[in-house]
């Protein structure tokens, strides 16, 4: 199983924002606290299983919009409003994964690991894209090794971080070398997705 | 997992809005309802005959042997009481959640937020629990809790005092404090029909006093209700409701809730649960 991943764009995320992301089947949310920090945990509330995606930022805690439980920065539950004097036990507490944010990308892995997330180093940011394809047909497309970073240089330098969103399709996470070519990269990226679907079709 | 869900009643239409034939599904079959002249009928995709009864403004059948009568509310048979159909709300969930998020007031802040509830009147006190073992109901008396916008003939908040009632697995009645006739109840129930066990159509009906109120607004504020609600139980995960203990974490706040799971795994209804195979 593959390590480090990029499950999206920093430009992508907003301070005091939470959104969702599927992660090869696992559902996520994605938050930046107000203080610029990101996090990755589970997709769900431990109370109500309700989408912590969903969620409400306050501060440097993510609140549920079910019923507004607040969890800090190690994913313990920290506030429960039904019950304001009650100290949460320290048994609730959201599913959190390792989170890197290098180069302009959000990194998570499924796996616990000591290394570090890959070197990028390109850093102006295109866009997300999904591909309806699976992952190891779009690394092969582009004649990839590498199954999560491609590198190219067409004339102009782009690196593509992907992540499996299922088994079946692919977000492809861009960045390029030359501030004024996004829009340019965006559309050429939206040709090769067409190619890469009609590829595997 | 139907057979013991088959010997429920279940409504399946608004009476008033039955003008032609309609297809709809129940516990996955599919069945088709329609009327002539006075009197409703329900057929199944064999064409048999299923047994109906026209109670609170709808349509009930049941696919199997109704083990028992459908339920009464006696309150809603005072003769100057408002009776108010409110349509129908399809909902990509569990009926059982669908129920459950009924019988729940700790999220009226964070999701009818300033209407059902505002921060920071966010506590919810001890209320009274029980199974009813002589009616086979679940109920929750005792429920207090407080309201800037109560129900669209409320003006300023209150304190509005609750009853809960489970009167069949995916039947809930709530009675509330009647802002304009103190000492009674204003009577609001959610009539769920399984469609799948992911998948449900809610039936909200209303027996109240209010005198002045369009029906327009009555229906419109329940609307609203359910739309926030509806953005709710459609990210959930999972769409089934967890009966065992561990999936999910409940506090005291959760009695109702609690109660109503336990109740569901004692009658053994798990259409729409999720049980973890033991």
């Amino acid at each position: 199983m593959l390590t480090w991943m990029a499950v999206a764009l920093s430009a992508d995320l907003q301070h005091a924002m939470s959104m969702p992301c599927c992660l090869d089947g696992n559902d996520l949310a994605i938050w930046r606290s107000a203080s610029g920090q990101a996090f990755v945990w589970g997709d769900r509330c431990p109370h109500r299983g309700m989408r912590l995606s969903q969620g409400f930022v306050r501060g440097e805690k993510l609140s549920c919009i079910y019923h507004g439980w607040q969890y800090g920065s190690d994913g313990g539950c920290v506030s429960i409003p039904a019950h304001p004097d009650l100290v949460p036990p320290k048994s609730i507490c959201a599913k959190t994964y390792q989170c890197v944010e290098a180069n302009g990308l959000i990194w998570t892995t499924l796996i616990e690991t000591t290394d570090a997330p890959p070197p990028v180093h390109l850093s102006t940011p295109v866009r997300t894209l999904h591909v309806d394809s699976a992952i190891g047909d779009v690394a092969a497309y582009f004649g990839s090794p590498d199954a999560t970073l491609i590198h190219l240089d067409n004339p102009r330098l782009i690196t593509l971080a992907l992540h499996p969103v299922n088994g079946t399709s692919t977000a492809i996470h861009a960045l390029t070398g030359d501030p004024d070519g996004r829009k340019e990269v965006s559309r050429w990226l939206e040709i090769q997705r067409a190619n890469v679907e009609r590829a595997a079709a | 997992m139907t057979s013991n869900a088959l010997n429920y009643w279940y409504p399946v239409a608004m009476c008033s809005g039955i003008n032609a034939p309609r297809d709809t599904l129940l516990l996955d079959e599919a069945i088709t309802l329609g009327r002539d002249g006075p009197s409703y009928w329900v057929r199944d995709a064999s064409g048999k005959f299923l047994p109906t009864v026209v109670r609170y403004g709808h349509l009930w059948t049941s696919l199997g042997q109704p083990n028992r009568e459908l339920f009464t509310i006696p309150e809603a048979e005072a003769p100057d009481r408002r009776l108010v159909d409110c349509g129908s709300v399809k909902v990509k969930c569990s009926p059982l959640r669908a129920v459950e998020n009924f019988l729940d007031i700790a999220h009226f802040p964070f999701v009818h937020t300033d209407i059902l509830g505002a921060e920071p009147h966010t506590e919810v006190a001890r209320y009274d629990v029980e199974i009813r073992e002589d009616v086979n109901e679940v109920w929750a008396t005792r429920v207090k809790f407080y309201q800037p916008q109560a129900a669209q003939s409320a003006d300023g908040g209150i304190t509005t005092d609750y009853m809960y009632r489970v009167a069949a697995p995916t039947v809930a009645v709530l009675y509330k404090t009647c802002p304009p006739r103190p000492g009674e109840w204003d009577v609001i129930t959610l009539f769920v029909q399984p469609l799948n066990e992911e998948w449900c159509e809610v039936w909200p009906w209303m027996a109240l006093y209010d005198d002045t109120t369009l029906h327009a607004e009555l229906v419109s504020f329940q609307q609203m209700i359910f739309m926030q609600d509806r953005s709710i139980l459609e990210n959930q995960i999972p769409r089934k409701l967890p009966l065992d203990p561990g999936m999910e974490a409940p506090t005291q706040a959760d009695m109702t809730s609690i109660a109503y799971r336990r109740w569901l795994k004692k009658i053994g209804y798990t259409y729409g649960a999720q049980v973890v195979a033991a």
